[in-house]
């Protein structure tokens, strides 16, 4: 099994070396998912036994569309992994406040998850920064990618407002932050969240700094800690003007600890404070259960758009929570994520998130919470936030 | 649908004035038999009002029409002349009492009602608005009605056809609507109020009890839990069929969004059948109910925190067999998940039970203690001596009403509704030696 399972792993590694330019043919994407399905089915006694139960195995499951999806929840309850638990390099936990039980994604190995970082950061977070070698800041040669026609790229200095991964073994964001960080930020990139909480004077000098020597900076972090920062920018009237090229990049994660703030009025901030236009902000939808991110397409296409693509190595549905199939487009519905380099985990997952598909597009709403009590019952969501 | 201050102010006018004209000389029976007369007419198929409900309400509540139906009949079938005077004598010792001194011991005495009661309803579910208005006016008081966005149709139809029927009366209720966050409004309302029933979460109670003005009587109605429990005796082959149906129907009827709508059923071991064979005639018995009275349609917050739910049992059910679920074929029309962890699990509401094995029935009240603040019905089958026993227990936990499993949506009108009586409370009294 272990053979077929590193094939396969070779398999999906290739998908992701080349890139985002060319997206996946439904026959390609179908191939390799049902193989991934087979080698899951197999490797995961629990996984088997609820596809045994839903009637949907290897044998009957004729498109990738059927394959039987885990929900999130269930991560808190079991390891899905398909390799011996005891064997995985690193396991990434999901925060969840106090009370709840933390989500566990566990790893054999970083491969998958480390490589689908790299074209799709670099397709959504850097455009517009390739091939200015004119340009006085450090121009680099990016081996790494192969025949990719763009041979340098702009390395920008990222200041990335979370936990480094050193502090935060756990997080995926972190993590995810690291790898980008190494592959593509300056001198001058760092961390500015330490033991849970933002190192804010840290930050302001550096954007004092950076402002000063009219360097393009890479903002990159949870709303919350930007809510932060903005709050104290408020406090004390400051006001920054970033040079051109600069950029943000913001991920969920208020998790209770703050306001929810609308997008609009969050980029409304960037724009203040910073001088970052909407058009150079872009929203990440990660979680931990996954080995791949979605991008806002913002800097690919010029221009704000709350719309995401899936990479060629992945595919995401609405699924009408009505009906348990496909939401009609342009309905809301939850989002379902399929990802084929969460090999050795769980590649189909029902998230618990709400959002809209329009054509190989998608946006995503936010967590499906709060839904309205039309009577005078009180209901689970209530009594877990009362 | 948007009131103003001016409405407001000119709607207390005139029902204070009517209310003045109209109660100088009025006996009590007089609107015992006029509020019980337009409730019967509402039981007519052919009732023009019902007919109206049942063409408005869905839209307004999220009901289906045959579930509006249904809530016209719990509604108003309990509004008889016979219970309107019981809930008087009950609570005021004499029906009388409000009209003339009565005897009371040593002395004479006589209760006065408020002259304006605001009652700010909420909700989808009509009943307990309907009975406050009744209230209101068997104390002959001003009702001044802030009705819910849930649900702005039953209160204005029943005025109307309680003006067929006594037009004297009709004329000492206004009803109005305004947004919550209106506070200008609200406090408009609330300015000469000298009692206030209010419905709502605990915020809307707490803003509301906080805005009356000094003095005022407060009846704050919370939202509320219920459950269900059934003994071991109860759970034989013959009693099955009945007792499931039964547990169906309180479960579906306000498609669970009523304070009196049990969220789990807590089955006894050792009983002729398993708690697990419950489970599973219950899922029977609620598909025969959706097949009767359709549950309406969620919105997609709704059937997302059910898909969450489902999705979650299902998975572990496949492997863990203390857990197990049943659930409509094709979309969610109900689910029941039987799972062994005793702890009260509230429901997402739209027709979701839990249903829980407890070794002992004497067990449950320190399983649902947590909850003791928000419980409101526990249904009990059958009603014995253990279960008297239980409710005992129970009610010094804080539950205002034990009944049979069947009867949890259908509380007399005499109920002590939140545990507390519903006209002594707004009465004040005077004695005559």
């Amino acid at each position: 099994m272990n053979k077929t399972a590193f094939q396969l792993q070779d398999r999906i590694l290739s998908l992701i070396e080349q890139g985002m330019a060319r997206s996946t043919t439904d026959p390609e994407f179908d191939a390799l998912a049902r193989d991934v399905f087979a080698f899951q089915f197999e490797a995961n006694a629990l996984y088997r036994s609820f596809c045994v139960q839903q009637k949907r195995t290897p044998e009957t499951v004729q498109h990738w569309k059927h394959i039987p999806t885990v929900p999130t929840n269930a991560f808190k309850e079991f390891a899905l992994t398909c390799f011996p638990v005891e064997e995985a390099v690193t396991e990434f936990h999901t925060s969840g406040t106090t009370a709840a039980k933390a989500g566990k994604h566990h790893f054999r190995t970083l491969a998958l998850y480390d490589a689908a970082i790299r074209p799709n950061f670099e397709a959504h977070l850097l455009p517009g920064l390739a091939g200015r070698a004119a340009h006085p800041f450090m121009p680099r040669q990016m081996a790494a990618n192969g025949p990719d026609s763009r041979s340098t790229i702009l390395r920008l200095p990222m200041f990335i407002l979370t936990p480094s991964p050193e502090e935060a073994p756990h997080s995926s964001l972190a993590h995810m932050m690291g790898v980008a960080a190494k592959q593509f930020g300056a001198t001058g990139s760092g961390f500015y969240v330490k033991r849970g909480a933002l190192c804010v004077e840290r930050l302001v000098d550096a954007l004092q700094e950076t402002e000063r020597t009219r360097r393009p900076v890479f903002l990159l972090g949870t709303a919350f800690a930007f809510v932060r920062l903005f709050e104290h920018c408020a406090q004390r009237n400051l006001r920054f003007k970033m040079a051109d090229g600069s950029r943000a990049m913001e991920t969920g994660g208020f998790k209770d600890r703050s306001r929810e703030i609308p997008k609009k009025e969050l980029y409304g901030m960037f724009e203040k404070f910073l001088r970052i236009p909407p058009s150079c902000v872009v929203n990440e939808y990660g979680m931990t259960e996954l080995s791949t991110q979605f991008y806002d397409q913002t800097l690919s296409v010029d221009r704000q758009t709350d719309e995401k693509t899936a990479p060629p190595w992945s595919r995401v549905l609405v699924i009408d929570p009505n009906t348990g199939k496909e939401a009609a487009e342009g309905e809301r519905g939850l989002i379902r994520v399929f990802d084929l380099a969460n090999l050795w985990s769980m590649m189909c997952i029902q998230t618990e998130d709400l959002g809209i598909a329009r054509g190989d597009r998608f946006e995503i709403l936010g967590r499906a919470a709060g839904a309205e009590v039309r009577g005078c019952s009180l209901n689970a969501e209530m009594l877990s936030h009362g | 649908m948007n009131a103003t201050v001016e409405q407001i102010h000119e709607a207390v006018r005139r029902i204070g004035e009517a209310r003045e004209a109209v109660f100088q000389d009025r006996r009590t029976d007089a609107t015992i038999s006029a509020l019980a007369h337009a409730a019967r007419n509402w039981l007519d198929p052919a009732s023009p009002w019902r007919q109206r409900a049942i063409e408005q309400a869905p839209s307004a509540t999220g009901f289906s029409s045959a579930m509006v139906s249904e809530a016209i009949d719990f509604t108003f079938e309990v509004i008889t002349e016979e219970a309107l005077g019981e809930l008087l004598d009950a609570e005021l010792g004499d029906r009388r009492v409000l009209d003339e001194f009565c005897r009371r011991g040593q002395a004479r005495t006589r209760a006065f009602g408020p002259t304006l009661i605001a009652h700010f309803l909420a909700g989808n579910v009509p009943a307990p608005g309907i009975v406050s208005i009744c209230c209101g006016l068997l104390l002959k008081s001003a009702n001044l009605i802030k009705v819910s966005s849930r649900d702005h149709v039953f209160p204005a139809l029943f005025i109307d056809s309680l003006r067929a029927v006594d037009a004297e009366l009709a004329d000492c209720v206004a009803v109005l609507d305004w947004r919550r966050e209106d506070v200008a409004l609200t406090q408009t309302a609330l300015a000469k109020a000298d009692a206030v029933i209010a419905y709502g979460d605990d915020e809307t109670i707490g803003t509301l009890r906080r805005m009356c003005r000094l003095g005022a009587r407060f009846l704050g109605h919370g939202h509320r839990l219920s459950f269900a429990v059934v003994a071991k005796e109860a759970m034989t082959a013959d009693n099955l069929p009945s007792l499931t149906e039964a547990a169906a129907f309180d479960a579906s009827v306000y498609d669970q969004q009523g304070c009196l709508s049990p969220h789990a059923f807590y089955v006894e071991e050792g009983g002729q059948l398993s708690p697990r064979e419950f489970a599973a005639a219950v899922a029977k018995a609620m598909a025969a109910y959706q097949a009767r009275v359709p549950r309406g349609d969620l919105s997609v917050e709704e059937a997302a925190q059910i898909a969450k739910l489902r999705g979650a049992y299902e998975f572990r059910s496949a492997s863990d067999k203390r857990v197990a679920l049943w659930a409509s074929a094709d979309a969610n029309d109900w689910l029941v998940i039987y799972e062994d962890d005793p702890m009260l699990t509230p429901s997402c509401l739209n027709r979701v039970v839990f249903v829980k094995p407890v070794e002992r029935l004497e067990r449950v009240p320190e399983l649902v203690r947590r909850f003791a603040p928000h419980l409101s019905t526990v249904g009990v089958a059958p009603l014995n001596a253990r279960a008297t026993e239980l409710a005992g227990k129970l009610g010094s936990l804080g539950v205002s009403r034990v009944c049979a499993i069947g009867q949890m949506q259908r509380p007399p009108l005499t109920w002590h509704h939140d545990a507390r009586p519903n006209l002594a409370d707004l009465v004040r009294w005077t004695d005559l030696w």
